[in-house]
């Protein structure tokens, strides 16, 4: 039983010798996998939930944040004792437990909007931004990565090497502030931040089917000029970001190929006489490519899960830029919501990783 | 499955047993320059750190000096070399004193999530049971969350809002604690379960030592081999972290210690005026400094692992073959087996984003 | 380059034509062909929040400024002057010592088409009353008891107190907006998309698209007619940036026409330089100030050497020794100005209280005359001063700010300065339960009336809380409120300014000033920049 939790996601941290053993102990088939799997997405957002519901309750009021500069402490106290706020944890925590058995998110408390509005408005940019940044991560991140390998232990890996750790290494607000010098101010080929023009944007607000995803409304125009603006602005935040992956990939694609490459199975090609670049290109990379899919699928969750930085860098008002706003307002019900959300989404991405590894792979099944 | 246990030990001289001299020694080529540039870096940041007080030109906090204000905004000059900033300090002192702040935040949450994250994994996987599966979903899912917005949650619990140094170090480092606990808990915790079943543990606890002493003998000597990457990740992604609060806001003020995150959000109109003095070098010492400590851990990494060390170093030093049978030959499961470190790089990498 | 940037401008004229015909098409008549008042669409850009469109559920300046385009007000301020007129009534006077009357312009419409009539009006107010939202401004009618609607044109308002010379102010206040009877509920608050969508605004504007807090398109709305005037411009659109790095690129870039709050000291000084903008400059309300608390200050009641007139040469020497100028030239590059009164300058009544009695008596600071205060009140050796600040509230520059007044006490030798910040919330908890001995505030005024300044501070039971309490101060603040001859109220109010300068309640420091940054040809900045401290778009022209 204990190796059936070692570990959910079988690409975790666990060491090799705990993924033979558990597919040797392992009894139940493939459904039972999927059962297991799935009904730990419970607890997992469940835990996450609470988590951050406790931490608001400890870190003050909405109310205290909204209008500390304004009102006498009584003032204060007598509206938070309307609002509820003074009320025990514990009679606070069933009722919002309650609330979202029943699919009721509530209304943000620092500007009244629905949260389920909220979730859905921001989102979608979150997820354009994020879709931006897995073109450049992939563009730049897998070839440059089976460069290196090919070139292991060489000037060109050496070089690629280094690319990949300044990647991860450069804050992002420090690599935007950069890219924005060069690229906005310089030469002006490129907008400063934000998703859209003003003209642009005013021209997607009347559309009938918007959907908060800009590249979908602009197409929806039928605009070229808009469908442009909106490209050009997705530029920098997208390679701001997606080099940010691309250094992640390059090593991930690097490692595993060179993995690959010392196995007996490209071992015995490399006998037949298949040249080493061939060897790269068919034989290493097919297996590699196994675990670069199960870390894409988690970094579309992370990438989902909000790029805090790269958001208010470049005024892409998304739900990770949107989540710290709401912090600094103490607005229990948006945080709890957009938590809940990526909590979910996280969970979701795992579960879906950890069953196609478990198709390609029966021995990670237990 | 490490060097440790594969090399017989009375032949190790005294300059192998001196941490760090054998992994440059046995590295070659490619690989000893980034060792030795990691190495360099790292050394030159710790002295900076250490040093501070006598190498810095003036305090963090320093205004004015016999009595005149430095102003603000210097350009480079004889008394500033690197300037000031927008609010009057002295940018070169600033950017060595902020390599004190780092190295403490560093420090202090290494090793609370190395205390925290083996002790709870050690209990984990050796008591077993239903606290294990709480255990691992509870890390799981802390794991899964955003480091950043946990950190920002965390700071303002821990500091309760004020932000005095200490205050401040605790803050952005038990955050980043909370984050790493669950990577060390996973390390420990997979090689408690594997090595509490075999078979030398097994008979000792027949011949009647105390099995849990062994098992966290073997386990603390059979991870070191994921440790020192975790480690350093642990240090840079520390370092980043206390970063960007400092840039959200969140971070330590200027009084009470010098932060480079918070001078680079304080010097980021300054760009667009043409002043590139105040954030250029903040900048650069955050890249520098990660960079730097990225480099010691993925060399340490690729020296530890048989199938990433040079080809040549492998044969000149004789590698060992994995020990008991542990690295896999199938094609996916080596895959895995690589991707299982590279995961954690992954995640972190995304964290500070 | 050249041939990029102009293509960058080809497309966002081209873009700026189609969205034009786009809002033609959508059925808001716009005509911004440069034909009759017209003008060329201007792009504000701002860092201002949005928090809710509702008057009933909003206290902040960024709804606030959302608010003074699209909702008439019963009494309002003209460019140029702080004090208040009647907007879209014809007259407004006590009928009584507790009977306020306003009459209405008769025949006056929402943009929806729906009437203005005194039932919308009592209607606003009854519903600010009712609702009473927890961040709503319901507070500021404290003074209001009811309010009635005997015909079409006529609104009494019943008061609590006699003769309140303030009441006319709060009708332009945060809780002064008329809202449509017809959209907005009555008991609860509406939504944003239900007021754009119900078109129930009044104002110089109305709201053609809103995209909260990213984009609002503001169309001319035909029908305003008050004290301001109709909008010279007939499109506005404001875009807003969570970063003001990004406004700052983009009014220097010439992507947008105005900046407009804020932009940091250091931006403003860069842009005076570049000559494809303008800085234009007003006086502004806000103020910055230090707080004493009168019971934990060093020598204060409840510590355990306890003495007032020690207590009291203490304030006096941080009066002595801030160095006002210095904090306005480094740290906010004359964005700020120096305040050496409780009311700031600009106002009806301002004065400068604590110019001649304090430092140098030209307003720079004395570290010899701090010196011999604190030792004729038998103090030695340097006072330990615990001084608390905000650093995610008042700007970005506050941390510098403080750093530089710490500095400054303490180069003297007469003081040690334990400089502390705390994160707003627990600030806003902290200061109003004696945790601080001294500490930063600022305030930005509801109303354009030095009461606004006196009030809420220095009265017995007040906003700060600090146990500052002297009756007489007390008792010329109530008096002045319910003085109806203008000149005696001035006396007053600078009466009231003297003898809390004398106390030294608080130290009053920096006055901020409001500034704009539009580009070459914009045109009117200058006449909204005003004493009112709300900035309307519809002085703004574009050439």
């Amino acid at each position: 039983m204990t190796a059936e939790l070692s570990s959910p996601d079988p690409a975790s941290a666990a060491p090799p010798a705990v993924l033979r053993r558990g597919s040797s102990s392992g009894g139940g088939g493939l459904g039972r996998y999927v059962l297991v799997r799935f009904l730990l997405i419970i607890p997992t957002v469940f835990i996450l939930v609470t988590l951050v519901f406790l931490l608001m309750r400890t870190t003050g009021d909405p109310i205290t944040a909204a209008l500390g500069g304004k009102l006498t402490g009584p003032q204060l106290q007598e509206r938070i004792h309307e609002a509820g706020y003074d009320r025990p944890l514990i009679v606070q925590y069933l009722e919002y437990l309650g609330n979202i058995f029943t699919g009721n998110f509530g209304n943000t408390l620092s500007d009244n909007r629905p949260v389920t509005q909220v979730l859905l408005t921001y989102g979608g940019a979150t997820l354009e931004l994020a879709f931006y940044a897995l073109i450049v991560a992939f563009i730049v991140g897998i070839p440059l990565g089976m460069v290196a390998a090919y070139f292991r232990d060489r000037t060109p890996d050496a070089f690629l090497r280094i690319f990949a750790i300044l990647c991860y290494a450069t804050p992002v607000f420090f690599a935007g502030l950069l890219l924005k010098l060069v690229f906005a101010v310089w030469f002006q080929i490129l907008p400063v931040a934000g998703r859209a023009s003003t003209g642009a944007e005013l021209q997607m607000q009347f559309l009938q089917s918007k959907t908060g995803i800009y590249l979908i409304d602009a197409i929806q125009t039928g605009n070229p000029d808009v469908i442009g603006d909106v490209l050009s602005h997705a530029v920098l935040p997208g390679v701001a970001l997606g080099l940010l992956t691309a250094g992640v990939f390059l090593r991930l694609v690097r490692t595993n190929l060179i993995g690959t490459l010392g196995t007996d199975y490209v071992d015995s090609a490399r006998s037949r006489g298949v040249t080493e670049f061939r060897l790269v290109r068919k034989h290493a990379y097919r297996p590699a490519l196994i675990p670069i899919i199960t870390v894409i699928g988690l970094q579309i969750a992370l990438l989902l899960g909000g790029a805090v930085l790269t958001e208010t860098t470049f005024e892409w008002k998304g739900l990770g830029f949107q989540l710290a706003q709401y912090l600094q307002a103490r607005d229990f019900v948006a945080v709890q919501g957009i938590v809940a959300l990526l909590a979910v989404i996280v969970a979701v991405t795992n579960f879906i990783v950890d069953i196609i590894a478990a198709l390609i792979d029966p021995r990670v099944r237990y | 499955m490490t060097d440790t246990t594969a090399r017989p030990r009375p032949r190790r001289s005294l300059a192998t047993r001196i941490p760090l001299f054998a992994q440059v020694r046995s590295s070659i080529g490619l690989q000893r320059g980034m060792l030795v540039a990691g190495l360099v870096i790292t050394g030159v940041f710790v002295i900076t750190a250490i040093f501070a007080p006598l190498l810095a030109p003036y305090g963090f906090a320093q205004l004015r000096a016999d009595g005149t204000p430095f102003g603000a905004q210097e350009a480079p000059n004889a008394e500033h070399l690197l300037g000031t900033t927008v609010g009057g300090y002295d940018v070169l002192s600033r950017v060595i004193w902020g390599a004190q702040t780092a190295i403490l935040t560093i420090v202090v949450s290494v090793i609370l999530s190395i205390f925290a994250g083996i002790f709870l994994g050690l209990v984990s996987g050796y008591i077993g049971g239903w606290l294990d599966r709480v255990l691992v979903v509870v890390c799981d899912a802390i794991y899964a969350f955003p480091s950043l917005l946990l950190a920002i949650v965390m700071s303002i619990v821990i500091s309760g809002g004020q932000s005095n140094l200490f205050g401040g170090i605790l803050a952005a480092s038990i955050s980043i604690t909370v984050v790493f606990i669950p990577q060390y808990f996973r390390v420990i915790r997979a090689e408690t379960v594997r090595i509490k079943s075999e078979a030398y543990v097994e008979s000792a606890k027949v011949i009647g030592t105390r099995a849990p002493r062994i098992v966290f003998r073997h386990v603390l000597r059979n991870a070191t081999r994921s440790l020192p990457l975790l480690l350093t990740l642990n240090s840079s992604e520390a370092l980043l972290t206390l970063a960007g609060l400092g840039f959200l806001g969140f971070g330590i003020e200027p009084s009470a210690a010098a932060e480079w995150g918070y001078d680079l959000n304080k010097s980021l109109s300054d760009v667009t005026s043409g002043i590139w003095w105040t954030s250029l070098f903040p900048g650069l010492a955050i890249v520098l400094a990660v960079l730097g400590i990225t480099l010691l851990g993925e060399s340490l990494n690729d020296l530890a692992d048989p199938r990433l060390r040079g080809r040549r170093a492998a044969l000149d030093t004789g590698a060992p073959a994995p020990d008991n049978g542990a690295a896999p030959h199938g094609s996916a499961a080596s895959g895995q087996a690589v991707v299982a470190d590279d995961r954690a790089t992954t995640n972190d990498e995304e964290r500070v984003s | 380059m050249r041939s990029a940037s102009t293509r960058t401008t080809r497309l966002v004229a081209s873009l700026a034509g189609t969205a034009a015909v786009a809002l033609v098409l959508a059925g808001c008549a716009g005509g911004s062909n440069g034909g009759s008042a017209g003008g060329k669409a201007i792009t504000i850009g701002t860092t201002d929040k949005v928090t809710v469109l509702d008057p009933a559920g909003s206290y902040d300046n960024g709804s606030f400024a959302v608010m003074n385009q699209v909702f008439p007000f019963l009494m309002n301020t003209p460019y140029g002057s702080p004090d208040v007129k009647p907007d879209i009534a014809e007259s407004a006077d006590f009928t009584g010592p507790t009977e306020y009357t306003v009459k209405l312009k008769s025949g006056l419409k929402f943009a929806n088409g729906n009437d203005l009539t005194s039932s919308d009006v009592k209607f606003s107010f009854d519903r600010q009353l009712k609702i009473n939202d927890e961040n709503g401004p319901a507070s500021l009618l404290y003074n209001l008891d009811s309010v009635a609607a005997p015909d079409d044109t006529t609104v009494v308002f019943t008061l609590k107190s006699a003769d309140d010379q303030v009441f006319p102010q709060i009708l332009s206040s945060p809780a002064g907006p008329i809202v449509d009877e017809d959209v907005f509920s009555a008991t609860e608050l509406t939504s944003d998309e239900d007021i754009v969508k119900g078109k129930a605004f009044a104002g110089q504007y109305e709201i053609a698209s809103y995209d909260f807090n990213n984009l609002i398109s503001y169309k001319a709305f035909a029908g305003y007619d008050g004290v301001l005037g109709k909008a010279k411009t007939d499109q506005v659109n404001v875009k807003y940036y969570a970063d003001s790095s990004n406004l700052k690129l983009d009014i220097q870039e010439g992507n947008i026409d105005v900046a407009f709050r804020s932009l940091s000291a250091t931006d403003i000084d860069d842009l005076k330089g570049n000559d494809k903008v303008k800085v234009v400059d007003g006086p502004g309300g806000e103020i910055r100030y230090i707080v004493f608390n009168f019971d934990t200050q060093p020598f204060g009641a409840k510590t355990p050497e306890a003495d007032p007139a020690k207590a009291l040469a203490v304030r006096q020497a941080v009066a002595d020794l801030i160095d006002r100028d210095e904090i306005a030239k480094q740290v906010y590059k004359d964005t700020y100005t120096p305040l050496y009164s409780y009311v700031p300058a600009g106002l009806t009544g301002a004065t400068e209280s604590l110019k001649a009695p304090y430092g140098d008596g030209n307003g720079g600071p004395d570290a010899d005359k701090a010196k011999s205060t604190l030792a004729a009140a038998g103090i030695t050796g340097p006072v330990e001063l615990s001084l608390q600040y905000s650093n995610d509230h008042y700007g970005p520059s506050s941390g510098d700010e403080y750093a530089l007044i710490k500095d400054q006490l303490e180069s003297s030798g007469l003081f040690t300065v334990n400089l502390q910040t705390t994160e707003w919330v627990q600030y806003s908890k902290d200061r109003t339960t004696d945790v601080y001995p001294s500490y930063q505030l600022g305030w930005f005024p509801d109303y354009s009336d030095a009461d606004n300044y006196l009030t809420p501070f220095f009265l017995t039971e007040n906003f700060l809380a600090n146990h500052y309490d002297n009756p007489a101060v007390n008792d010329l603040i109530l008096k002045q409120a319910v003085t109806t001859d203008p000149a005696a109220r001035t006396a007053l109010i600078e009466q009231i300014q003297d003898a809390v300068a004398a106390d030294l309640s608080t130290v009053p420091y920096l006055q901020g000033a409001q500034v704009a940054v539009t580009g070459t040809t914009v045109e009117g900045t200058k006449d909204t920049l005003d004493a009112s401290f709300k900035f309307r778009y519809g002085a703004l022209t574009k050439g």
